[in-house]
């Protein structure tokens, strides 16, 4: 049970990073990015790419992978949803899911759909308690935890976390006052890509490399964000944590196979009764 | 050659029933469904399933349309009243719930294998080959049927009123008009012209399995409705024939780029239908062919006769 916890800590770990950035995107850009899926993904190949085929240490690569989602992302910010920007936010989302089948297939093109593994050394895993943690989650940890302190002292303490809340919470104003809004769009991007590619990076090292890795975590990413309240980063970590420690127990009575459509489950729960989440707004009514 | 292009046909006509079937919620309700190709494959799995176990293709057909217009409709019960961002999502779990399923319970769906030989309808008064010809024309009669129908709903004023609600919910309200009811009816029809064209669809293959209903399914149909006009039905044949053109044409990278293998080709014919589907949006949003709209043509309002 106590193990069950830990595991469903650290699974509830992997689906807040991108949980933050789904709601930071959705807060400053106003649409639900359904591309979020797929950035896991490709982060965890460009961890791949850093590990495997330049032959570079797991945790350079990570912190790689990271860097270059981010331009990637904003790349996709300017190509994509810069131009269709004068849109509504439906034929964004449509763009969104344009973009996922995009990097999916990109992916696909490339690395095909075999499952690979990053070069880690085998190390033993800490016994404690008889609680087992091993050497790969201990760094889902620090590194998950050293991220939300990132984005949450980016938040509270600098002038482009200022800038990024105001975006957010009324854009007119924020532009009146004379805010850089496609300066604060690129960092969003840049943020959401960092934090998408940490999540598929730590997932490729603790179990595989495969192009349905993104797909896999979609619902539950999702689900995680609804909980917390759509546009608030803290509630996502705080909906990631309980989604992964749901997950983790519901395989204590269904089979594993099942682990997303307990999100769902979670999901459409959350939208019969509490529609804003936990920590949302009650604005969110059209 | 031909039973090639008899193929090829008939995957058009039904990729254009379930573009339909989008082009209800999406175009006109403004109701965005991510998860069409679950639905889909609900219509696909319920029909096969009933005419395997012996009831007849025609009332396995109807049984599928009904299971999934419910489903459609409870589904949007749930989120109809959330901007649209939330139906998104939930159709979208929606659609990995029932993938799961699929895959999982192969007491019901036979999992990653699928079910075989599910038995054709009227399959024994046509020979083999001229049968390809006869489902092809009655796929065609069928879409012409819907299509028929969905423009009556359309120019009828529940089709005015659903316009409004996409538009202007409040609007909509304020004139009196029941905005849950009008969404949820919507949603339903369009579920049940999925839940047709994946009878269709299990039929004409005569073997369904998981794979044939990925998310690219979902992908198509949208392309489908984007190219010939969100709102329109019009461009629908046009639109599916296109992204058939697209998935087709591009074999011949194949033979371009010879040192691709099988997968790889794959990837990159669907890559360019996903930069065709952006490039659609940026650039030609509106499609080839506009949407209805009540209009009263200058002519006969110049010839009236005028009233003394």
């Amino acid at each position: 049970m106590a193990q069950a916890l830990l595991n469903g800590f650290i699974g509830g770990l992997l689906i807040a990073l991108p949980a933050i950035a789904l709601s930071l995107s959705y807060g400053v850009l106003n649409f639900a990015n359904f591309s979020i899926g797929a950035l896991i993904t490709t982060g965890a190949y460009f961890a791949y790419f850093y590990n495997v085929d330049l032959g570079l240490h797991v945790l350079v690569s990570v912190a790689l992978a990271g860097l270059s989602l981010s331009i990637v992302a904003i790349l996709i910010g300017r190509l994509v949803y810069q131009p269709l920007g004068e849109a509504d936010h439906i034929t964004l989302l449509v763009g969104s899911m344009g973009v996922a089948f995009v990097l999916e297939n990109t992916i696909r093109l490339i690395y095909g759909a075999d499952v690979r593994t990053l070069d880690i050394a085998v190390a033993r895993p800490i016994i404690w308690n008889g609680l087992r943690l091993n050497n790969e989650q201990l760094i889902i940890i620090v590194v998950s935890l050293a991220a939300f302190a990132v984005v949450a002292f980016t938040l509270k303490k600098t002038a482009l976390g200022r800038a990024m809340r105001a975006v957010s919470d009324n854009p007119p104003l924020a532009e009146a006052r004379g805010l850089n809004r496609g300066r604060i769009v690129n960092w969003t991007w840049a943020i959401s890509g960092l934090l998408a590619a940490l999540a598929g990076a730590l997932v490729a090292m603790d179990a595989t490399v495969e192009p349905l890795i993104g797909t896999n975590y979609l619902i539950s990413v999702f689900a995680a964000t609804i909980v917390g309240g759509i546009g608030s980063p803290l509630g996502a970590v705080v909906g990631g944590l309980l989604i992964g420690l749901v997950e983790e127990l519901s395989t204590l009575t269904f089979p594993t196979t099942y682990r997303q459509g307990v999100s769902f489950l979670v999901l459409v729960l959350m939208l019969f009764l509490r529609p804003h989440g936990m920590f949302g707004q009650a604005k969110i009514k059209r | 050659m031909t039973a090639y292009f008899i193929s090829i046909l008939t995957f058009v006509v039904l990729s254009a029933v379930l573009a339909l079937a989008l082009n209800v919620q999406w175009g006109q309700a403004g109701m965005i469904n991510f998860g069409l190709a679950g639905f889909f494959s609900i219509g696909a799995y319920a029909a096969a399933i009933l005419a395997v176990s012996g009831i007849n293709p025609i009332i396995s057909t109807l049984a599928a349309i009904v299971l999934t217009a419910v489903l459609s409709a409870l589904v949007a019960l749930g989120s109809v009243r959330l901007r649209e961002d939330y139906l998104a999502i939930s159709t979208l779990g929606f659609a990995e719930a029932v993938r799961l399923i699929l895959l999982n319970e192969t007491w019901l769906t036979g999992g990653p294998n699928g079910i075989r030989e599910i038995p054709r309808p009227f399959a024994g008064i046509f020979d083999p080959a001229t049968y390809e010809v006869a489902f092809l024309g009655a796929s065609l009669v069928i879409f012409a049927v819907v299509y028929l129908l969905l423009e009556r709903i359309i120019r009828s004023p529940f089709g005015r009123a659903l316009r409004t609600v996409r538009e202007d919910e409040v609007v909509a309200a304020t004139l009196g008009k029941d905005v849950l009811a009008l969404r949820v009816k919507a949603f339903a029809i369009g579920g049940a012209v999925a839940g047709l064209a994946g009878a269709l669809h299990a039929f004409y293959l005569s073997y369904i399995d998981p794979t044939q209903f990925a998310s690219f399914v979902t992908v198509y149909a949208f392309m489908a409705v984007v190219v010939g006009g969100r709102g329109s039905n019009r461009g629908l044949l046009i639109g599916a024939s296109t992204v058939m053109v697209l998935l087709e044409g591009t074999r011949f990278l194949k033979e371009l780029l010879p040192f691709m293998n099988a997968q790889q080709s794959a990837a990159l014919r669907l890559l360019l239908v996903g930069v065709a589907l952006i490039l659609l949006l940026i650039f030609r949003p509106g499609g080839i062919s506009q949407e209805y709209r009540l209009a009263v043509r200058t002519r006969d309002v110049e010839s009236a006769p005028a009233k003394s």
